[in-house]
């Protein structure tokens, strides 16, 4: 059991209507790695994420996650939604949002809290950073907290896996930084899966990178190679160095969008 | 008026508003910050063909359109569950297929169908005894539905993928959900009938949102916003004898305008 991968995505492929979203997918992540999908904006980055939280049915190929199907052990990951397709404008605290991320731990009928679960919260919340807005709507909230509110529900079940998708997308880039330090010290104690457009998140914190536009491209480091990215952007781009700043594909972004 | 208190129809109405409005207060917050009201509209609209069939087989056409009312809603939220149709489109085709049921049983139903009207704009001061009977035991069992799922219902209309991801049961409580509005839905017909029923489902909610920032806060202040409206409509027309549905409704919808205008004027947040 503890051998088993955290996740191991093989062969997978999806297609909506006609137009195929994933073909034939591997990807292999071991416990403890801190890793970034990255690639252009529909590139099925997304979709990836879905399948293996099991919330698309691959047409072909299988997924396991920690050992079992995504149904079996997808409680025991922690998602967070990609920002903009989230609804800030229901009617609930930032304290009582992050304490449903503990709903998937609780049987019995009726669901109840229990203490247990409320000291879970609290530390969610003081890792994120927002203790102190527990009480405000979340609307309220500026997008960086909110982002990180996302991430404090998905942190608040205490899940064995982490998986992003655009965890910076509305984060300015001195909170992002902090942000990818915030993400790099709780990988001393969960797995890290993240997906994004955005090549300038990646840093040396990164342990390894896949590329997807369609179909994957893996490397087994950290190192983005050329061929990585001439595959999933279909453009010649600028070998990046590992650690360097990573502008380049800011500007190819632009044009890759469909 | 204390001694239009006395007469038992104008009791009765009163009841039956204030019963109306805690249903429609709790699920109407749903319908809102779920953002079924235009599904919720195809749901009443399709309560009429439940009706008519009630008429054409001889029952109660307010039990044949809650069973009636009932299936529908499932039938619509199994459809948008398994097969990602454009729900829209659907909800417009069961809409008017409702109504089209309802008045093709009505004419074959042979005689005249007397409240006929009185269910297309409600009549709730004619509701009788037995009727606020039934209107307590649906109103009970929304309020114990909702009391013991209401972590459930939370996860659900909040964000539903992630109640997915949790492995919280989503298709049975989308379905639960879908059915309470039905019945709210039935419940409303005899107050403002099948036309207005939308407006009082949404508009008690939608004032109750702009000041609540909890969910069972906006319940709260939606069944007593609802309250307001049913009881002083029925009062208005009953002054003015003027349609009391058509009053209720009308009452709602100019405090709303008022809250929207002042909202639009001092944006407070």
């Amino acid at each position: 059991m503890s051998g088993d991968p955290a996740i191991d995505v093989r062969g997978v492929s999806v297609t909506f209507g006609r137009r195929p979203a994933l073909e034939s997918v591997d990807l292999r992540v071991e416990k403890g790695d801190f890793y970034a999908v990255i690639g252009p904006n529909g590139g099925g980055k997304s979709t990836l994420l879905k399948v293996i939280l099991g919330l698309i049915r691959p047409s072909e190929g299988t997924v396991m996650v920690l050992g079992g199907t995504p149904f079996e052990r997808r409680h025991l990951l922690g998602y967070v939604p990609q920002y903009r397709t989230f609804d800030f404008s229901y009617p609930v605290t930032v304290g009582e949002m992050v304490l449903s991320g503990r709903l998937g731990h609780i049987g019995g009928f009726p669901r109840r809290y229990r203490q247990g679960d409320r000291v879970a919260a609290e530390r969610a919340m003081e890792t994120m950073g927002i203790h102190d807005l527990a009480g405000l709507e979340i609307c309220a909230l500026s997008g960086g907290q909110q982002q990180r509110a996302i991430i404090a529900r998905a942190l608040v079940g205490d899940p064995e896996v982490l998986i992003l998708d655009e965890p910076t997308v509305y984060v300015d880039t001195p909170t992002g930084e902090h942000f990818l330090d915030l993400l790099t010290g709780l990988r001393r104690q969960m797995t890290v899966l993240l997906v994004t457009h955005d090549i300038g998140v990646l840093s040396s914190r990164v342990t390894k990178v896949a590329c997807l536009n369609r179909c994957i491209f893996t490397h087994e480091t950290a190192e983005i190679t050329g061929d990585m990215l001439e595959g999933a952007y279909h453009c010649p781009v600028d070998l990046i160095a590992h650690g360097l700043p990573h502008r380049v594909l800011g500007e190819h972004e632009q044009e890759e969008r469909p | 008026m204390i001694s239009v208190l006395a007469l038992e129809f104008f009791r009765n109405a009163i009841i039956a508003g204030l019963l109306a409005s805690v249903a429609c207060g709790v699920i109407g917050t749903y319908v809102v910050v779920r953002r079924m009201v235009s599904l919720s509209g195809g749901i009443s609209h399709a309560a009429f063909g439940g009706i008519g069939i009630g008429y054409y087989l001889g029952l109660d056409p307010l039990l044949s359109a809650t069973v009636f009312t009932v299936a529908v809603a499932l039938g619509m939220g199994e459809l948008s569950l398994r097969r990602k149709q454009n729900l829209e489109t659907v909800i417009g085709a069961v809409w008017a297929t409702g109504m089209a049921l309802g008045i093709l049983f009505v004419y074959l139903t042979p005689g005249f169908a007397p409240d006929l009207f009185g269910y297309l704009f409600g009549n709730i001061l004619l509701v009788p005894r037995e009727d606020l009977v039934l209107m307590v035991a649906l109103v009970a069992v929304i309020l114990v539905v909702v009391a013991l799922f209401f972590r459930d219902l939370f996860a659900v209309t909040f964000d539903e993928e992630y109640a997915q991801v949790m492995n919280l049961p989503v298709e049975r409580i989308s379905l639960l959900l879908l059915a309470l509005v039905a019945l709210t839905v039935v419940m409303l017909i005899q107050v403002v009938g099948i036309i207005l029923v939308i407006a009082l489902l949404t508009i008690p909610a939608a004032i109750a949102r702009e000041f609540a920032s909890r969910l069972w806060r906006m319940m709260a202040l939606a069944v007593a916003l609802g309250a307001i409206f049913t009881v002083s409509g029925i009062v208005l027309s009953y002054i003015l004898n003027v349609p009391s549905g058509a009053t209720i409704i009308l009452v709602s919808a100019a405090v709303y305008g008022v809250v929207m205008g002042f909202r639009t004027l001092a944006p407070g947040r």
